[in-house]
């Protein structure tokens, strides 16, 4: 019984919060029409850890698979879209949660990145999810207005975490992504 | 293999892309194209030498595309009798939505298909990275002019046709 209720304690703690995505949805914009030029497909092809990326011509998006188990750094997509001359219209990520406890306006630390959700219900996340960022410059300009006045939080307008938060073990000016459900 | 011969080939296949995407050249051949018409029969750009053409890459899904062609429309209508053609090839994965967009545009010239796209061996060869592109080839199959615009397009024919 001892023995059982050890082991009870030592799954408790390998399930931690953990989440891995695996694929994203990329919609991007720009003056002209997206999806008339492969440089978005190319400089997304370059970012280390995509494996492929296919253009989706009748959602004008990318569906992009990312190499398994890599780290995924969701600013180097953003970035990969400006340098081919577009911006992000929309970035949704896909991935396999497991045990992830959110809650709206709450900062959560998933693997290296910490996330901040935004307009959700208080829910527990397992098995495949997909979440939708809506950091500024990920989101139309009218969208990220919606987004930014539903948290009292400051970081929304910078993406990095201000001073409010060192007690939650999030430093001053580190990245903080913020999504969606 | 010998070593030597190995790196060789590993020179070679790393430089093949660079290679196949060399800009083109005005005054160089134009590359061949042969892809299927919307009957589904093979037309080859080679054939048509003896006539200036328009060499255009397009899709239905292509705004800018869709607003050029408009103005082809009309100079094709002008020019096509003085020995002017149009080989349009579409990208556009879904034929049906190729056959929709040639109808919508009333367009009557040349018309082939590559769901290939970017990645296919015409778009490698001619060095096509974003649509609308479009290349003239004169009556002995030579390149003389990329991208022009309808403006510029009209100025040059009248020069090569009226003349």
């Amino acid at each position: 019984m001892k023995k059982l209720f050890i082991i009870g304690i030592f799954t408790l703690f390998i399930q931690q919060a953990t989440a891995q995505f695996s694929k994203a949805d990329l919609q991007a914009t720009g003056l002209t029409c997206a999806m008339c030029s492969n440089a978005i497909n190319k400089a997304l092809q370059k970012v280390s850890f995509v494996e492929s990326v296919e253009s989706d011509i009748k959602n004008s998006s990318f569906a992009i698979v990312f190499r398994k188990d890599a780290s995924v750094n969701i600013d180097a997509l953003k970035e990969a879209v400006e340098d081919a001359g577009f911006s992000v219209g929309g970035l949704r990520l896909t991935g396999l949660f497991n045990e992830v406890k959110i809650a709206a306006d709450q900062h959560i630390k998933i693997g290296n990145s910490h996330f901040h959700f935004i307009s959700v219900k208080d829910q527990v996340l397992n098995g495949e999810k997909t979440v939708t960022v809506v950091d500024k410059n990920f989101i139309s300009e009218k969208q990220f207005k919606k987004y930014s006045s539903a948290t009292k939080k400051d970081c929304i307008r910078t993406g990095k975490a201000g001073t409010c938060c060192k007690n939650e073990g999030l430093a001053e000016g580190e990245r903080v992504f913020h999504v969606t459900i | 293999m010998t070593g030597l011969q190995k790196q060789l080939v590993v020179l070679l296949v790393a430089f093949c892309p660079l290679l196949a995407k060399a800009q083109i050249k005005y005054g160089a051949d134009a590359p061949e194209v042969a892809l299927p018409a919307v009957s589904g029969d093979t037309l080859k750009l080679s054939s048509l030498k003896g006539k200036v053409v328009l060499l255009d890459f397009w899709a239905s899904w292509c705004g800018p595309c869709r607003v050029a062609n408009k103005g082809l429309v009309k100079l094709y209508g002008k020019y096509k009798s003085k020995g002017f053609e149009i080989f349009g090839v579409s990208f556009d994965k879904d034929k049906s939505d190729w056959r929709k967009a040639i109808a919508k545009d009333k367009i009557t010239w040349l018309q082939v298909n590559d769901d290939g796209g970017w990645e296919a061996p015409t778009a490698i060869s001619w060095g096509i990275d974003a649509i609308p592109t479009s290349f003239l080839i004169d009556q002995n199959g030579k390149l003389i002019a990329m991208d022009l615009t309808g403006k510029e397009l009209e100025k040059k024919l009248k020069e090569i046709l009226e003349d």
